[in-house]
């Protein structure tokens, strides 16, 4: 079948010059964002329709900001919190002041890990959309594991979940990664689709005795709250904890390993010219297979973290498609560990202040899955950016080879 | 029909490539258009068949200028082209591919009416020899069928005006002479007819005129009869060249690669390889000539680990590598310079240093443990560019920057780097300037001379008889014929290739 | 020098590997078919003594109906007889044999003695499966239809999962206006109209924008279709929060009825099936014919393959390649976008969130298992229907398999069917390629 992979070798080359592109990119959703708040806003427009524009304006676009602005407080923190811890000094002052951040690092966790995982597979030359099957089953696989040992002591089921999640994540990104290498089964589809059976199987596991709390119906499981993953600030009731820390040493990692690493070598010249590497020795197969399981890992892993970090019960909701999103970062990121952390953070930011946002304002958090929609968009097609804000273009392949196909 | 092109000029980035070219054929005339790789001829053409607008002249037919904004309009013009390259959908049969785009259509759902196009098919296909089969598909059809079947599509069109680019590159000498038999024969109908191509004895034997073209520019224009292969060559490349390198004396040594008996098949399971049985020794080239599509390729991809063998047995410094891989290939010593050097060679978007350790990545000095050695890779690659003279900003520069020459010469600095027992190398210079060529040539020879064995396939006739000191011809998948250097003529050598034997 | 000897084609010379690599996959097909048979009659020994009730409507659900008790045994007989002559027939005639046609013959003995092994003597009215199937189907191979045009044209479409739940949204909401603005009477009939319509219509706009992004900016067919997917389910769920759900007036549309064919709908146990349906299902009929004939005998067609396979070849004889690219993702959206008003207007009622629930991307695996021709993916079509309908019915009847097993079949079946297993199938050569000119 046709080729339905994305030109890596155009995605993993490109680098920002500067930081434009991002920033007017991002500035640009959220212009767009605004335009169908206002369409959206029915008591706005009726002020509009009963003949009153300048009302409406005004009303319409003070719901923008302050959507916006509950956008921002809820992502980073009121000043007016801080200036309250400043002068009360008590811990719980300045955990309120810094719950919005705390929360904002929480929520980029699972982002940075996913992130890096599709970024991984991106320079690999594969396209693995299966990072939400991966995730949930790392967390069904740490919740079991964690349920499974809760007699020992806290540190060693600890690390056997986190471990069991990456195992997890790892077998979800071998399926299609072998199938692949052997068969050349796209490996869009089969990620997908193993996507809703990973759904299907946790819903089946989640009925079991063995994961059902005593009472209630529901398909959740027991709470976890005999093990847990150690609190980084020492302030009450914020919930950040060490897998953010985790995040980024694998990030580095993760950068080690593709940059300084033979392995990494390999994944990245079989995602530029997967001929080329062939025809230097290095087996096709392998590499895809090596580059699922890594994604796999990294997924299952973020999966873990959130099950027994965060939320602490696992359930459907545990994903909240974070397997997309990640794409989205990879993207944005550059298919760059260090460009991946960034953008999961302002991911994370937005997350987290939409909740805030749709708390306040009653506006429905997915106007920022279609904001970062809008985001991945602009970055993907920086020349459509370029053109509205009229940039110059970069010149970017300098001295243009004399190859036949030019002149001859 | 009168056919000029005037002052025609087209720049694209960084490339001037027709600078103020005028050439003219008339009714019933061969202009023959001769040039090396790189020279501007397909441009022109392009520009001729609509596919390019021109920075600035003109082009007049019968004396009336014509603009032609894209190929629909030139081809109703009546300028028909034949393609280098064919441009026939594989899972089409002749006839769909044929009138493709000038489709006769009945009933108001403009179904296609195959009836009367395959009847036409079958009329032009009589009228001028053109014998093929108007039900087969594309891709089951051999090379000098498919060149049939494009001549055809032009003249479905009807066609004044023909031009055929580089028509004999897929085709044996006894097909090219047939070939020169339907051009002639159109000719005399009345068909103005450009041939465009490198090779100058057919510019000399088919072409009323001939016109030389260089760097974008003309260089001459003469009449075959008043010329000599020498000036044709010095006006295409601008000075005297010596059309042979000097290859000295070669001293072989024990065998390093043999072949016995091997089958192979190709990606379509066909056997593309019947029953090769050849030696190469340390210090002697063995260039294989032939027509592309013969089983070279597979060939070479089942020496170099790339493919899989049905029977007989490949063997390198006497080891067993029938189902090896690339890489145990390699690590017996062998350098593989590849056919199409920016798929299989290079990887564009790496630098030139991740490119130089692109297959020996794994070995010391460059990594040990899996981790990298940067200072010793960047070291071995500065090494690499300065003893090859390769033209590269810095050793950062993506490799995909590069001119042709230079890409070529990032390869063999890797394949050269260590030392080697065998050189397999295929087209080397296809595509390169000719400078580029005469380093590669010299490098090969180089290497023989320090005691490597080197098997060259290339389709270049002449490089072939340039290099090799035995000249191996493959045919229909078998090695038909090993020559010596004395025995190894021009005429011998295309016989073999054109298998006769 | 005599050039006498033409090149010997090789081609033609021996029996090509690929010939002998199909016979001996035929060989084993039909082994295998074979085996399948006397498994059946190793089933039915068992089954002989228990019993099931089918039934089917005559001419009107719920009215006349024709009972057949049976035992499962029977079935299994039936099965076997089924599958076995198949096998046989695959073996005398080799690969030449449409298997995948044959499917149809006996893979439906083999799931009717299933079910009736597993319904345990209950009575299961099969009129509904069936036409449950043929419902289920229309959005499936609508969708299959669609990223079919766009393959076919050189394009990858995998925005029609997108294309779908947008379609369903707006869909209702212009059915929704319709009905308010116009009345009772007036809205009935308007808005069954419109309602598909501004559906088709929002679907070509994805449609465009796809195109226009990929042909003009190059951005990358996957990504554009992966980002329109997740900005759909954003856009859609945001539309429902926040408008939907409060002024529910906007998401209650007039439900578009079953239409019975006058006379047609009359033949016995057929009719029920066939003849009482949706509009929608009629249209899909007509729209795979009219497909089947438009790609595969006019010369759009032609020129629409030609765009897929090899679009230079196109290019240099005159024909638009651009053009007619942008004119298959404009005519797939105005499908895919109909089609997703099915899901909002058809039985459900109103719009809900994620109404599509990866009918896209199921229909995406249809058209590959169709082998990229329209009777093909709807077959494909038919049998990821089947497998929902038969979920549907079993977990009616109270037969105890977690729902989840049933639910996974699509899926897996996907995945087998991408991996080769049942055959590989070939797709346009260049599709996904951006078109470059000279």
């Amino acid at each position: 079948m046709g080729r339905w992979t994305p030109n890596f070798a155009r995605l993993n080359s490109r680098r920002f010059g500067s930081l434009a592109i991002p920033i007017l990119a991002v500035l640009s959703a959220f212009i767009v964002g605004s335009l169908f708040l206002i369409v959206t806003d029915i008591p706005a427009l009726q002020l509009l329709f009963s003949g009153q524009p300048i009302n409406f304006l005004t009303t319409a676009l003070g719901n923008v900001v302050h959507a916006y602005t509950a956008l921002l407080t809820g992502a980073f923190g009121d000043p007016a919190r801080f200036v309250e811890a400043l002068q009360e000094g008590t811990p719980e002052a300045w955990a309120t002041a810094f719950r919005p951040l705390s929360e904002t690092l929480v929520a980029a966790t699972p982002l940075i890990f996913t992130g890096l995982a599709i970024a991984v597979s991106f320079r690999s030359g594969v396209f693995n959309i299966g990072g939400d099957g991966q995730f949930v089953l790392g967390a069904l696989g740490a919740t079991a594991v964690a349920l499974l040992f809760r007699d020992f002591p806290a540190p060693v089921t600890l690390i056997a979940s986190l471990l069991a999640g990456i195992v997890f994540g790892m077998a979800w990104g071998f399926i299609p990664g072998f199938l692949k290498a052997r068969t050349g089964a796209h490996e869009v589809i089969t990620t997908i689709m193993l996507n809703y059976v990973a759904l299907q199987i946790v819903q089946l596991a989640l009925r079991t005795d063995f994961m059902r709390p005593a009472t209630g119906t529901e398909p959740i499981s027991k709470v976890i709250d005999f093990v847990r993953v150690p609190q980084l600030i020492p302030l009450p009731g914020l919930r950040l904890h060490w897998g953010f820390i985790v995040a980024l040493i694998v990030a580095a990692g993760v950068s080690y390993f593709l940059f300084r690493t033979t392995k990494g070598f390999e994944l990245r010249s079989s995602g530029l010219n997967l001929t080329a590497a062939r025809y230097a020795g290095m087996s096709a197969g392998g590499s895809i297979i090596l580059a699922m399981v890594v994604s796999g890992a990294l997924c299952g892993l973020a999966g873990a973290f959130q099950v027994l970090g965060t939320v602490k019960q696992m359930s459907n909701d545990v994903d909240s498609g974070y397997g997309w999103t990640a794409i989205a970062l990879a993207l944005l990121g550059g298919t760059r560990p260090g460009g991946v952390i960034a953008a999961a953070l302002l991911f994370g930011a937005l997350n987290n202040g939409g909740h805030e946002m749709q708390i306040e304002t009653g506006i429905p958090l997915d106007l920022l899955t279609f904001i970062q929609a809008l985001v991945i968009l602009f970055v993907a097609a920086p020349e459509l950016v370029r053109k509205i804000y009229r940039l110059k273009a970069r010149s970017v392949d300098s001295g243009v080879a004399l190859e036949e196909g030019a002149a001859a | 029909m009168r056919l000029e092109l005037r002052d025609i000029t087209k720049q694209f980035p960084g490339v001037l490539a027709n600078d103020r070219i005028s050439i003219a054929a008339d009714r019933g005339k061969v202009l023959g258009l001769l040039g090396e790789n790189g020279a501007g001829k397909t441009t022109l053409m392009n520009i001729l068949s609509g596919l390019y607008r021109p920075d600035s002249g003109e082009i007049l037919i019968d004396g009336e200028p014509r603009v032609f904004d894209d190929p629909a309009q030139a081809i109703s013009a009546g300028i028909g082209m034949v393609h280098q390259h064919f441009m026939l959908v594989p899972v089409f049969d002749v006839v769909e591919s044929v009138a493709l785009g000038s489709e006769p259509v009945k009933g108001v759902a403009r179904t296609f009416d195959r009836a009367t196009a395959r009847k036409r098919v079958q009329e032009l296909s009589s009228q001028y020899n053109l014998d093929v089969n108007p039900d087969a598909k594309i891709e089951d059809l051999p090379v000098g069928v498919r060149q049939r079947v494009e001549i055809l599509k032009a003249l479905y069109r009807k066609s004044d005006i023909l031009v055929l680019d580089e028509p004999s590159a897929v085709l044996t000498p006894g097909e090219t002479e047939e070939l020169f038999g339907i051009i002639r024969g159109l000719a005399a109908g009345g068909t103005t007819i450009i041939f465009i191509t490198h090779k100058l004895n057919e510019v000399l034997e088919v072409a009323d005129t001939i016109t030389v073209l260089r760097r974008g520019r003309v260089a001459g224009t003469v009449l075959p009869n008043e010329t000599s292969r020498e000036e044709l060559a010095n006006l295409m490349v601008g000075r005297d060249v010596e059309l042979t390198v000097a290859r000295g004396e070669a001293h072989p040594g024990a065998v390093v690669l043999e072949l016995k008996d091997v089958f192979i098949r190709n990606d379509r399971d066909e056997v593309s390889v019947r029953g090769a049985t050849l030696e190469v020794r340390a210090g002697e080239i063995v260039a294989v000539a032939g027509v592309q599509g013969n089983g070279q390729t597979e060939l070479v991809e089942a020496i170099t680990g790339l493919r899989h063998i049905d029977s007989g047995h490949i063997k390198i410094d006497g080891v067993l590598v029938d189902q090896a891989k690339p890489r145990k290939v390699s690590d017996l010593g062998v350098a593989h310079i590849p056919e199409d050097r920016m798929r299989d060679g290079l990887v564009k978007d790496m630098t030139v240093a991740e490119n130089y350790i692109l297959d020996s990545y794994h070995r010391e000095p460059y990594s040990s443990g899996g981790r990298f050695d940067r200072d010793a890779i960047s070291r071995e690659a500065a090494k690499g560019v300065q003893e090859f003279d390769i033209r590269t900003p810095s050793i950062q520069t993506h490799v995909g920057s590069l001119s042709g020459g230079n890409q070529q010469k990032v390869i063999v600095a890797r394949e050269f780097s260590r030392p080697v027992k065998l050189v397999v190398a295929a087209q080397p210079t296809r595509g390169l300037d000719v400078g580029s060529i005469e380093y590669i040539h010299r490098r090969i020879i180089e290497q023989r001379d320090a005691g490597a064995a080197i098997l060259i396939v290339s389709t270049e006739l002449d490089e072939v008889l340039a290099l090799g000191d035995r000249v191996a011809v493959m045919f229909s998948g078998q090695i038909v014929g090993v020559l010596t250097s004395d025995q190894a003529t021009k005429e011998a050598v295309g016989m073999l290739m054109g298998g006769v034997h | 020098m005599t050039a006498t000897a033409a090149p010997v084609n090789v081609t033609s010379e021996v029996v090509s590997g690929a010939e002998r690599r199909a016979q001996r996959s035929a060989r084993i097909r039909g082994i295998v078919i074979a085996a399948l048979g006397l498994m059946a009659f190793g089933f039915a020994s068992n089954t002989m003594a228990s019993d099931v009730t089918f039934k089917f409507w005559i001419q009107e659900q719920g009215k006349a109906f024709i009972q057949i008790d049976t035992s499962p045994g029977i079935l299994w007989i039936l099965a076997g007889v089924a599958t076995g002559l198949t096998g046989m027939w695959q073996l005398v005639r080799g690969p030449s044999m449409r298997w995948r046609l044959w499917l149809a013959v006996w893979l439906p003995f083999w799931v009717i003695a299933i079910i009736g092994s597993l319904l345990g003597g209950k009575t299961a009215v099969l009129t509904n499966l069936f036409s449950s199937t043929l419902e289920y189907a229309f959005p499936i191979s609508m969708g299959a239809f669609a990223a079919m045009i766009c393959e076919r044209s050189g394009m990858f479409n995998i925005a029609v999962e997108g294309q779908l739940l947008v379609g369903a949204c707006v869909a209702s909401i212009a059915g929704s206006v319709a009905l308010q603005l116009l009345g009772p009477d007036t809205g009935m009939i308007v808005g069954p109209i419109l309602g598909p319509f501004v559906a088709a219509l929002a679907g070509m706009g994805i449609g465009v924008l796809m195109a226009w992004l990929a042909i003009s900016y190059r951005v990358d067919q996957i990504i554009s279709g992966t980002v329109i997917n997740f900005g759909a389910v954003g856009l859609t769920n945001f539309v429902y929060l926040r408008v939907l759900q409060g002024y529910t007036d906007f998401n209650k549309p007039p439900t578009i009825e079953k239409i019975e064919i006058p006379l047609l709908s009359n033949i016995p146990v057929i009719g029920p099936i066939f003849f009482q349906g949706t509009p929608y299902m009629y249209i899909g009929w007509v729209v795979m014919l009219v497909l089947t004939y438009y790609i595969f005998r006019t010369r759009w067609g032609l020129r629409l393959r030609a765009s897929g396979e090899y679009p230079q070849a196109a290019g240099t004889v005159g024909i638009n390649v651009i053009g007619i690219r942008y004119r298959a993702m404009l005519f797939a959206g105005a499908i895919a976008g109909f089609a997703g008003s099915y899901l909002s207007l058809h039985s459900a009622g109103s719009f809900q969130m994620g109404m599509s629930a990866g009918k896209g991307w199921i229909a995406i695996a249809a058209m590959i298992f169709g082998a990229w021709n329209p009777v093909g993916a709807f077959g494909a079509a038919l049998v990821f229907g089947f497998a929902d309908a038969s979920q549907q019915l079993l977990s009616q009847l109270g037969v105890d398999i977690p729902p989840q097993y049933l639910a996974s079949v699509p899926y897996v079946l996907t995945i087998v069917v991408v991996a080769g297993v049942v055959g590989r199938v070939r797709g346009p050569a260049m599709a996904g390629q951006p078109y470059e000119q000279g």
